[in-house]
């Protein structure tokens, strides 16, 4: 069968996008008790040190 | 540029900074095996794997309100690590830290998605902080035991979601030494406002392994201000996703469908499905359609309409949906 190519630049996203992990959007006002910060800690240095 | 002479002698001769590193690791195995941290990593796994905090004791003690195991916990590291650092101030204390102008944060022990992590607010620096605009929801469990300072601090729980935005309390209280609590962060965030002196907690921290979403909400308005993917598993597999797309690596078509039809994150999903349409229309439909067609699937709707929104495009593809691939 011959089928059309769907350019994806086309095709919707959903209602909210998600960012990447560790991504906020004021990062300057993050609050110091802030959990995500505690994550991402985690997860960086099992990137630079781990690997 | 000045360089002192300290930094300068370990330039020509680096000896007393391997020495200090040397003794530093020394200390963090010790720890670990015979020290204050013997078991908790083995715990820190288990809770990993789902079991109740109350049946793993060497974690569990840490978490008793008023009871002395985390101080002294904290105490046992830190006067190791302080003991070394004044004889040798260039050695880096080889656990997982961060330093900014407020918070100092060492992660004492890590396993999975768990971590135990020793926590100090210097309250004079959070004074010159501009207050919080926005406040932060992570999914995952987190215990807070304070071992020492006080701080006025607010619980803002998000207890629904409308159209509008996030309706969002704020429960103002005193954390005081001795005091444990327990926060579901998906719904429950910590600010702490002030502090006298400086703050002193310990946390355990169980996060889930997939699918969560981090989400960040303006504490003004409570509308959505950010979300973002709350492992890096998941914005990993969404990277390698787009990337395979744009290599035009048709022969990828058939893991990327496997990939919108696990279960996971809706984002990464969404993006994988995405990428397979656009490498293997008749692939890409096919998962399409089953997804629309799932029951409870929190992707079925937004299938739907896209599938209803490609068969109007492309009718030809009618035929292909009810074809195997």
């Amino acid at each position: 069968m011959n089928l059309p190519k769907i350019d994806i630049s086309a095709l919707p996203d959903l209602g909210t996008v998600t960012g990447v992990f560790g991504s906020l959007a004021h990062t300057a006002h993050v609050q110091s008790s802030d959990d995500t910060i505690i994550i991402m800690m985690v997860f960086v240095y099992d990137f630079i040190i781990g690997h | 540029m000045i360089i002192r002479p300290e930094l300068q002698a370990l330039r020509s001769d680096d000896t007393p900074q391997r020495h200090a590193q040397a003794e530093l690791h020394r200390l963090v195995t010790q720890w670990r095996s015979s020290g204050g941290g013997a078991g908790i990593e083995q715990a820190l796994a288990s809770f990993a794997r789902g079991t109740p905090l109350a049946k793993l004791q060497p974690l569990a003690r840490l978490f008793v309100p008023g009871h002395s195991a985390g101080l002294k916990l904290a105490h046992d590291m830190v006067d190791r690590f302080a003991a070394v650092l004044a004889a040798s101030p260039w050695g880096q204390v080889p656990l997982p830290g961060k330093l900014d102008d407020v918070t100092a944060t060492i992660v004492l022990a890590a396993a999975s998605n768990t971590a135990l992590v020793l926590q100090a607010t210097d309250g004079a620096a959070l004074r010159r902080r501009p207050p919080a605009l926005t406040v932060s929801f992570s999914p995952g469990e987190t215990h807070d035991h304070v071992l020492a300072g006080n701080a006025e601090a607010r619980l803002i729980e998000l207890r629904g979601e409308t159209e509008h935005g996030a309706d969002l309390t704020a429960t103002c209280f005193a954390l005081r030494p001795g005091q444990v609590f327990r926060r579901d962060g998906a719904r429950q965030s910590l600010l702490i406002d002030a502090a006298p002196t400086t703050l002193v907690t310990l946390k355990l921290q169980r996060r889930p392994a997939t699918g969560s979403v981090t989400r960040e909400f303006c504490l003004a308005e409570g509308t959505l201000a950010h979300q973002a993917a709350g492992n890096a598993r998941e914005s990993r597999f969404e990277l390698a996703a787009a990337l395979l797309g744009r290599m035009g690596r048709r022969d990828a078509a058939p893991l990327l469908g496997a990939m919108a039809e696990e279960q996971g994150g809706a984002s990464l999903r969404w993006q994988a499905l995405r990428e397979c349409l656009g490498l293997d229309t008749a692939e890409g439909f096919a998962v399409l359609s089953r997804m629309a067609g799932r029951a409870g699937d929190p992707l079925a709707a937004p299938a739907a309409a896209l599938q209803t929104q490609l068969l109007q495009c492309y009718p030809q593809l009618a035929g292909a949906a009810s074809c195997p691939a």
